[in-house]
C-alpha cells in the first residue's frame, strides 16, 4: 500500500510534465499570449525539474520523510495557485513552484520506497515505471480535464490526490544516512537525456496527432495511448534476467527509435496504426529508461543523489525534445496546410459536382479553413458542404477532402516523429562509450 | 554472437513494423501533388454545355498557370476574388495585369480549342470569348453563371 502510494506520488508529480498538453490552446485563449508563450506552461516545469532535480536529491537524502512532506505541500499550494491563477505570469510561476515540490516528492519517493521495499532492483522498477505512466497518461487526462470542466480543473483536481499521498509517511522509519555521493554517471545519464528527448515524440505527439489531428476525444486517445506503458509495464516486470542490462539498454534504444520511425511512416490515417509503434516504444522504454537508471544508481551510495540526477538527464531531455520538435512541427503543419489546400482544390475542380459551382465550394472550403485556423481547430470538412445537396458526387468529394486532410496532418508529424526517432538513436553513443570502458 | 542476438532481434521487431507500413504507402501518405499544367490534360467528350464550359475554364487555367509557371490549383485559388489575385500576384514577383492577362490568354487559346474540337458551337465561342475579354477573371465563373439559362 505504501509503496503503491509512494509510486502515485512520483506519476503524479512527472505526470505535471505533460499534463498541460491539450491544454495549451485553451489557456492561449483565456490569457491572450502567443503561441510560443504559451507553450512555457509545458517547458517551464520540466526546466526547473532539470534545474533542481540534483539540489533537491541532497536535500531527500537527508531528510526524505520531511522532503517529501514538504514537496507535498510545495505542490499543492502551486496547484492551487496554477488553478487560480488571474494572469498568465502568476501561471508561469506558479509552474516553476510545483517544479520544485516535485523535485523533492519524486527524489524523496525513491529513498522511502527504498525503505519499503528493500531490493534496489524493484524499487528502481517502481520508480521509473511509475514516472513513464504519469507522463504517458498525463496529456490525455489532461485533456479530457479540460474537455469537461476547463483546463483549471487540471491543477485543482491534483490537490485532494497529493494531499493523500501523506498517508504514505504514517510510521515510516528514515533509514541512516548515506556515504558521500560521489561523481554522477555520465554516459547514463548522456544517454538517458537522449532517450527522453525522444519519450518526448512519443508522449506528445501521438497525443496530439490523435486529438488535435485526427480529431478523436481526449477519453479516447487516452484510452488508445495506454498500450505504451502498459507494454513498458509488462516489459519491465518481465525483463528476462538473462539479458544483460546494457544489452538490455542498446535493444531498447533500438526499439524505441524504431517505433517512433513507424510513426512517421504510417500509411493510414487512424489509432489502430498507432499501435505495433506504441508496443514497440513501450517496450523499448521499458528496456532502455529501466535499465540506464540502474547503472546509474548501480553501485552508487548514495541512491537518492544519482536518481536525482536522472531525473535532472530526463527531464533535461524533455526540454531539448520540446525545445527541437515544436518549432519543426509548426513549420511543417504550415507548409502541409498549404499542401492540402493545393491538393483540395484539385479534387473540387476534379470532382464531379455541377462545374459552376466549383469555385463557391473551393470558397466555402478556404473559409472553413480560415476559421479553423482562428479558433486553433481542425477544418470540419462537413460544414463547408452544409447547404449542399447529399448525393453521391459531393459524398465523393467530401471523403476526397478528409482524405487530403488526412494526410497533410499525417505528413506534417512524420518529420518531428523522426527527428525524435534520431534523438532517442543517438543514445546509442554513450552507450557504446559505457561498453567500451567496462568490456 | 549471443550478446548481440538481442540486438537483433530488437532490430528485426522494428523491421516487422516499419517495412509493412512502407510497403503499405507511409512515406508517401502526402497531400496528392498536384498536376503538371504544363503536360497534355486530355479532352473529354462532353456530355452538354455545362460540362464542355467546364473543360473550357480547366484547361485554360492549365495554359495560364503554364505561362505563369505555377500549378492550376494556385491559379484557380488566385482568380477566386481580387484580393487573392493581388496576393498571388505579389507573391510570385509579377503584376496584377500581367497574372489577369496570362488567365485571358489561356482562356481564349482555351475557347478556340473547344471550338476546333467540335465541343462548342460557333455562337457559344463567340460569347464565352466576349465574356473572358470584358470581365475581370475572379468574375468570369460568375458571368458564366448567368449562361446557366443557356443549359439543357
Amino acid at each position: 500500500m505504501r509503496a503503491a502510494l509512494l509510486g502515485l506520488g512520483v506519476g503524479l508529480a512527472l505526470a505535471d510534465s505533460s499534463i498541460v498538453t491539450l491544454a495549451l490552446p485553451e489557456i492561449l485563449g483565456e490569457f491572450d499570449v502567443s503561441i510560443t508563450n504559451v507553450a512555457w506552461v509545458l517547458t517551464s516545469f520540466n526546466l526547473v525539474l532539470a534545474a533542481l532535480a540534483v539540489p533537491a536529491a541532497y536535500i531527500a537524502r537527508r531528510r526524505p520523510r520531511e522532503a517529501f512532506a514538504v514537496g507535498i505541500v510545495v505542490f499543492v499550494g502551486a496547484s492551487l495557485a496554477c488553478g487560480l491563477a488571474p494572469e498568465f505570469e502568476v501561471l508561469l510561476g506558479a509552474r516553476c513552484v510545483q517544479a520544485v515540490g516535485a523535485a523533492l516528492i519524486v527524489t524523496a519517493a525513491l529513498d522511502l520506497l527504498s525503505t519499503t521495499l528493500g531490493s534496489d532492483v524493484r524499487t528502481i522498477g517502481v520508480w521509473v515505471t511509475a514516472g513513464i505512466v504519469g507522463a504517458a497518461l498525463g496529456p490525455a487526462a489532461g485533456g479530457v480535464l479540460t474537455q469537461v470542466l476547463g483546463w483549471e480543473s487540471i491543477f485543482l483536481v491534483q490537490v485532494p490526490v497529493a494531499l493523500v499521498l501523506l498517508a504514505a509517511l504514517r510510521g515510516l522509519e528514515a533509514k541512516p544516512l548515506p556515504e558521500p555521493a560521489g561523481r554522477p554517471q555520465l554516459t547514463a545519464n548522456v544517454a538517458l537525456l537522449f532517450v527522453s528527448g525522444g519519450l518526448v515524440a512519443a508522449l506528445f505527439l501521438i497525443v496530439l496527432l490523435l486529438v488535435d489531428g485526427w480529431g478523436m476525444s481526449p477519453a479516447a486517445a487516452g484510452l488508445v495511448v495506454t498500450v505504451m506503458p502498459a507494454a513498458a509495464i509488462v516489459v519491465t516486470r518481465f525483463r528476462p534476467r538473462s539479458l544483460g542490462v546494457r544489452t538490455g539498454v542498446a535493444s531498447g534504444v533500438i526499439l524505441v527509435a524504431g517505433g517512433l520511425a513507424a510513426l512517421a511512416f504510417m500509411p493510414r490515417a487512424g489509432w489502430a496504426w498507432t499501435i505495433p509503434p506504441q508496443i514497440l516504444v513501450g517496450v523499448g522504454l521499458g528496456l532502455a529508461l529501466a535499465g540506464l537508471t540502474e547503472l546509474a544508481l548501480a553501485g552508487r551510495a548514495d541512491q537518492v543523489v544519482h536518481g536525482g540526477w536522472t531525473l535532472a538527464a530526463r527531464h533535461a531531455g524533455v526540454v531539448l525534445g520540446l525545445l527541437l520538435l515544436a518549432p519543426v512541427l509548426t513549420t511543417a503543419l504550415e507548409e502541409s496546410r498549404d499542401e492540402a489546400i493545393r491538393a483540395g482544390a484539385a479534387e473540387v475542380l476534379d470532382s464531379r459536382i455541377p462545374p459552376l459551382d466549383k469555385l463557391r465550394v473551393a470558397q466555402d472550403v478556404l473559409d472553413e479553413v480560415a476559421r479553423a485556423d482562428d479558433a486553433g481547430e481542425l477544418p470540419d470538412v462537413e460544414r463547408a458542404f452544409e447547404d449542399r445537396p447529399d448525393d453521391e458526387d459531393y459524398g465523393a468529394l467530401v471523403s476526397g477532402l478528409q482524405e487530403q486532410l488526412d494526410r497533410a496532418i499525417s505528413s506534417a508529424f512524420s518529420g518531428p516523429f523522426l527527428l525524435a526517432a534520431a534523438l532517442a538513436l543517438a543514445a546509442l553513443v554513450p552507450v557504446a562509450v559505457m561498453r567500451r570502458r567496462t568490456a | 554472437m549471443k550478446r548481440a542476438l538481442p540486438l537483433l532481434v530488437a532490430v528485426g521487431l522494428a523491421a516487422a513494423v516499419l517495412v509493412p507500413y512502407l510497403a503499405l504507402g507511409g512515406a508517401s501518405f502526402e497531400p496528392t501533388p498536384v498536376a503538371d499544367p504544363c503536360a497534355f490534360r486530355e479532352w473529354r467528350d462532353p456530355g452538354d454545355l455545362e460540362e464542355a464550359l467546364e473543360q473550357i475554364a480547366l484547361s485554360a487555367l492549365d495554359g495560364a498557370a503554364c505561362e505563369l509557371g505555377v500549378s492550376r490549383e494556385d491559379l484557380v485559388l488566385a482568380v477566386r476574388n481580387e484580393e487573392a489575385l493581388e496576393e498571388f500576384a505579389d507573391e510570385h514577383g509579377i503584376s496584377r495585369e500581367d497574372a489577369e492577362q496570362a488567365v485571358r490568354d489561356g482562356m481564349l487559346r482555351a475557347v478556340d480549342d473547344a471550338e476546333e474540337a467540335g465541343a462548342i458551337g460557333e455562337s457559344v465561342a463567340s460569347l464565352a470569348r466576349r465574356v473572358v475579354e470584358s470581365v475581370p477573371p475572379w468574375l468570369v465563373l460568375e458571368t458564366l453563371e448567368s449562361l446557366e439559362f443557356l443549359l439543357p
